[in-house]
């Protein structure tokens, strides 16, 4: 009997993984990602990129806005309406004046967003309507994005020096300049300066956060645009193809700075100055994803947790309610799970999403549970990205000869899926084209 | 005029039946529903022709059948039946309304539904002892193979067997007693006007009462004659459910008020506490049971076994308020228990199960059934008395009616009424609220056309609750008549409602 020999490159050089998902682990080592390449995977995630890609051009110029102009006031009544001069403010990552262009488009609001925000779901009307209406973008998602990384400070520590220096005494003492600056001339304001500074202080890192999040999703906006335009051009050919785009983006934009700066009477205040070398990857995106994805807060809307009935861990590294954990039933906030968010991303789908939402389950009717769960699996795919950078960036390429360098990836794989372990994980459900 | 709620339904019954061609489910649901309209309209046109202080039967049609053996067509409506034909010309409504688009045989089984329709109404409207049994027994075909042949997969069989046993059986107990009291007191005829009991001993009275009371508690059912009814109203369709608790059930009460108390004022006087006894063991067994099931509809069974004995109780009191309150109970009960049954066929047909143990987070606003919930609320809500519905009216007349003569009977109620709060909120808390499942709640939106019956009868539910004039102004002259019938009887109510002795100031 002739026996095929196997040929040595397509030979595994290490044994297949026991664990509970092998089969995504395997499939990680092999390039893809945690979900399943298919060409229905592959549509929906584009398709949702795009819609949430419009709000959240207005999310980074709002939390810019905030953190750069509104800053400290003590009753922003007015901070959502966003001012012409940041709608116009350029993308440094589209446009002509693009400092690297991602985005074939332009660099000022999308087109979309600036429709939406002048008509809503209802009518033309002045934008204090539109806002009281609650006919508008939902910038409280963002602004709860940014609540879950000042919640879960200390990411990544170590790499993450951005969270390190909002501790410091240069921080501190930059925020002392910005924050007389800001009150000069208000007594009231400067007197409880003086009676309670922590509060102040951790206002401003708060604004920090901000800063933090409009400079992260700046890059992102473009990004999802491109991959958007690139699918629409019949670029992409599976989900690997979208991931590699993504890991691609990351890399290159990487060094991008994350730095917080406040315009009081048109003086510029650094709190934390571009030169401290901040960067987009370890001090903005690994946090983000750590806080946004996995964690959040079990906080109003989501559902009845006790708190005193031990539902809610007592450590806060235990919290586990971000969009991979979500629940697809909407009952509020950017955690479990993102209605907000889904309600957004509703006025922007394109046309082809909207079709396939027609086809399964409710069609009209829960459209804003199917395209939640689009977004979970887009979710997935993102940081599966992450995890793959972070593999290229901490341990070895995919292709390497030695297996100890493979069963390093290996264990990473699976410390990483371990995560997911849990009941409420969505990762198993991810893998079913019928989860919906 | 009254023949017609008779001869619609069965001409209905035979014009389905005999549909030329190959006629599909949906049209002949169509044709029935539109016999049912008619039969709502011609209702509700004899209650605009109904002079409400008239006592005694009006409209009266009469034809003699088979005089040598004292048969005759006798119809005749007064307050305690007239309610109650409102009541079965809506249930047939929402019956028809509420069943399946698709389902199997839909000719015999739109026939089986409109017969069963006139079996009921000529019960009710029927003047004539035999000619009740006649009704009484003819609608037992249609409904036992309603529940043998549409049943669920699971013990149909058993239970329409059951069903037929045990109400045969009923009739049987029902004719020895309408032959006993006919032929010992000496009338020729069986017609009600012509019966004379005063040549009646008591005993022979309290004999022929006990064969009612058997007989047509075997019908309501009374515990421990009960048994029949958990299997046969869980195994039934809910249209047939709605049906046969909804108005079935009632022919019992009716028959005990109309025959029993009507018939035989002074043997029912004697028998009243044990009566009342009975009633409050049901009541409680009723709730307590309900408390224990897992399964919704079963749990809405054994509150119907409880609510029934309210009517019971209330109507062993023997006073103005209390059986005012008996009459205005049977179409309370009918209506939430209609819509009870209807909300729960609604959610074993979307989630396809009624496992209190399975269901839960339907009121989730867009996966769940979140309106199908509301209402289940608001059912639940009135059956167990919240005021401002028609269960409170009923139930508040039944209590006050009832303390004066048998305060800690009457107490108890009131506990099993707190009981009912109880099982509601348990399948409340499990079905409408907590977290929907993600891995199962694909459920199928609910149409507006299968919304439709559950907003009719929420509206009625709501609308007798907050204007109970609508309710009682029918019932209350027979009523009043029935207790001013018995001369040994002449309790006040606890707190005899009076009419105000102020005067309006006049405004200058």
């Amino acid at each position: 009997m002739v026996q095929t020999p196997i040929k040595p490159d397509t030979a595994p050089k290490i044994p297949p993984s026991q664990h509970e998902f092998a089969e995504v682990i395997h499939r990680l080592e092999a390039g893809g990602a945690m979900l399943p390449d298919t060409p229905e995977n592959l549509m929906q995630i584009i398709g949702i990129y795009k819609a949430y890609a419009v709000p959240m051009d207005f999310y980074w110029r709002d939390l810019l806005y905030i953190a750069e102009e509104v800053f400290l006031n003590p009753f922003p009544f007015f901070k959502y309406f966003l001012p012409q001069k940041y709608l116009d403010l350029p993308n440094h990552y589209a446009g002509d004046t693009a400092d690297l262009r991602i985005w074939r488009g332009i660099a000022t609001a999308h087109p979309e967003l600036l429709e939406f925000m002048s008509k809503g779901e209802t009518i033309k009307m002045p934008k204090l309507f539109h806002h009281l209406w609650h006919d508008r973008v939902n910038m409280e998602f963002a602004e709860a994005c940014m609540q879950a990384m000042l919640w879960h400070r200390k990411m990544y520590a170590g790499v993450n020096r951005f969270d390190d220096f909002l501790n410091t005494e240069e921080y501190r003492q930059n925020c002392d300049r910005a924050i007389k600056a800001y009150f000069k001339g208000n007594p009231v304001m400067l007197g409880m300066y003086k009676l309670f500074p922590e509060a102040f202080v951790e206002q401003c890192r708060m604004m920090s956060y901000y800063s933090n999040l409009g400079l992260f999703w700046e890059i992102m906006a473009p990004v999802f645009f491109e991959m958007s335009d690139i699918y629409d051009e019949g670029g992409f050919k599976g989900v690997p193809d979208a991931m590699n785009f993504l890991i691609n983006g990351i890399f290159a934009i990487s060094g991008r700075p994350i730095y917080h700066r406040v315009n009081i009477r048109g003086e510029w205040f650094d709190l934390v100055p571009k030169d401290k070398g901040f960067m987009w990857l370890y001090d903005a995106a690994l946090p983000y994803v750590e806080a946004v994805f996995y964690r959040t807060a079990p906080f109003r809307g989501t559902k009845s947790y006790n708190a005193q009935a031990g539902q809610v861990p007592s450590e806060q590294a235990d919290f586990h309610y971000g969009i991979l954990y979500a629940d697809v039933f909407p009952v509020g906030t950017a955690g479990i799970p993102p209605t907000q968010l889904m309600q957004d991303m509703l006025h922007f789908l394109p046309q082809y999403l909207l079709d396939y939402y027609h086809q399964h389950c409710r069609g009209e009717d829960d459209m804003l549970i199917q395209l939640g769960i689009t977004f979970q699996r887009s979710m997935y795919c993102v940081t599966s990205a992450v995890i793959q950078a972070l593999r290229a960036a901490l341990l070895y390429p995919l292709d390497d000869e030695n297996p100890e360098h493979l069963m390093a990836n290996r264990k990473f794989f699976e410390a990483q899926m371990d995560r997911f372990k849990r009941p409420e994980a969505r990762l198993r459900d991810i893998q079913n084209r019928d989860y919906r | 005029m009254l023949s017609a709620l008779i001869l619609i339904p069965a001409i209905g019954a035979a014009l389905v039946g005999l549909w030329p061609g190959q006629p599909n489910s949906a049209l002949l649901k169509k044709v029935s529903l539109a016999v049912a309209s008619v039969i709502s309209l011609w209702t509700l046109y004899l209650f605009a022709q109904v002079d409400v202080n008239a006592i005694g039967a009006q409209m009266t049609e009469y034809l003699p059948w088979v005089p040598q053996l004292g048969l005759s067509y006798s119809l005749g409506v007064d307050g305690l039946s007239l309610p109650l034909v409102g009541l079965t010309a809506l249930l047939a409504w929402i019956a028809i309304c509420s069943s399946d688009r698709d389902l199997q045989r839909p000719r015999l089984y739109y026939s089986m539904i409109l017969l069963a329709i006139a079996g009921i109404n000529g019960a009710f409207l029927a003047q004539n002892l035999l000619l009740f049994i006649l009704f009484y027994e003819l609608e037992l075909i249609p409904f036992y193979l309603l529940i043998a042949i549409w049943g669920s997969e699971q013990k149909r069989s058993y239970a329409a067997t059951k069903f037929l046993i045990y109400t045969a059986i009923s009739g049987v107990l029902v004719l020895a007693g309408f032959l006993g009291l006919t032929w010992l007191s000496g009338s020729t005829s069986f017609d009600i006007s012509q019966i004379d009991i005063r040549n009646l001993s008591e005993s022979t009275q309290l004999i022929c009462l006990l064969l009612l009371v058997v007989g047509f508690g075997i019908k309501i059912p009374l515990v421990p004659l009960h048994t029949w009814l958990p299997d046969a109203y869980v195994e039934s369709s809910p249209a047939t459910t709605v049906l046969l608790g909804g108005v079935l059930a009632k022919l019992g009460t009716y028959g005990l008020l109309r025959y029993g108390l009507g018939l035989l004022p002074d043997a029912w006087g004697t028998i009243a506490p044990g009566l009342a006894l009975v009633g409050v063991v049901s009541v409680m067994y009723g709730a307590l049971t309900a408390i224990a099931q897992k399964d919704i509809k079963r749990m809405v069974a054994y509150s119907s076994i409880g609510h029934m004995g309210y009517i019971i109780v209330a109507a062993a009191a023997l006073n103005p308020l209390s059986l005012l309150g008996s009459v205005a109970q049977m179409v309370s009960h009918g209506l939430i228990l209609a819509i009870l049954f209807y909300l729960v066929g609604v959610i074993e047909k979307k989630v396809g199960t009624r496992d209190l143990d399975k269901l839960n987070g339907l009121m989730s606003p867009i996966r769940g059934l979140p309106l199908t919930s509301g209402l289940l609320v608001l059912a639940g809500m009135a059956s167990a008395g919240i005021p401002g519905m028609v269960g409170f009216v009923a139930e508040y007349m039944v209590f006050q009616g009832s303390f004066t003569t048998y305060p800690v009977i009457s107490l108890l109620c009131i506990l099993a009424s707190g009981l009912t709060a109880v099982y509601f909120v348990i399948l409340l808390n499990r079905t409408c609220f907590g977290r929907l499942d993600n891995a199962t709640a694909y459920y199928p939106a609910v149409r507006f056309d299968e919304h439709l019956p559950g907003l009719i009868l929420t509206g009625l539910i709501v609308w007798l609750g907050i204007q109970p004039s609508w309710l009682v102004k029918w019932i209350e002259p027979t009523t009043d008549a029935m207790i001013a019938a018995i001369p040994t009887v002449n309790q006040p109510v606890a707190i005899a409602p009076t009419k105000p002795a102020m005067k309006a100031p006049a405004i200058d």
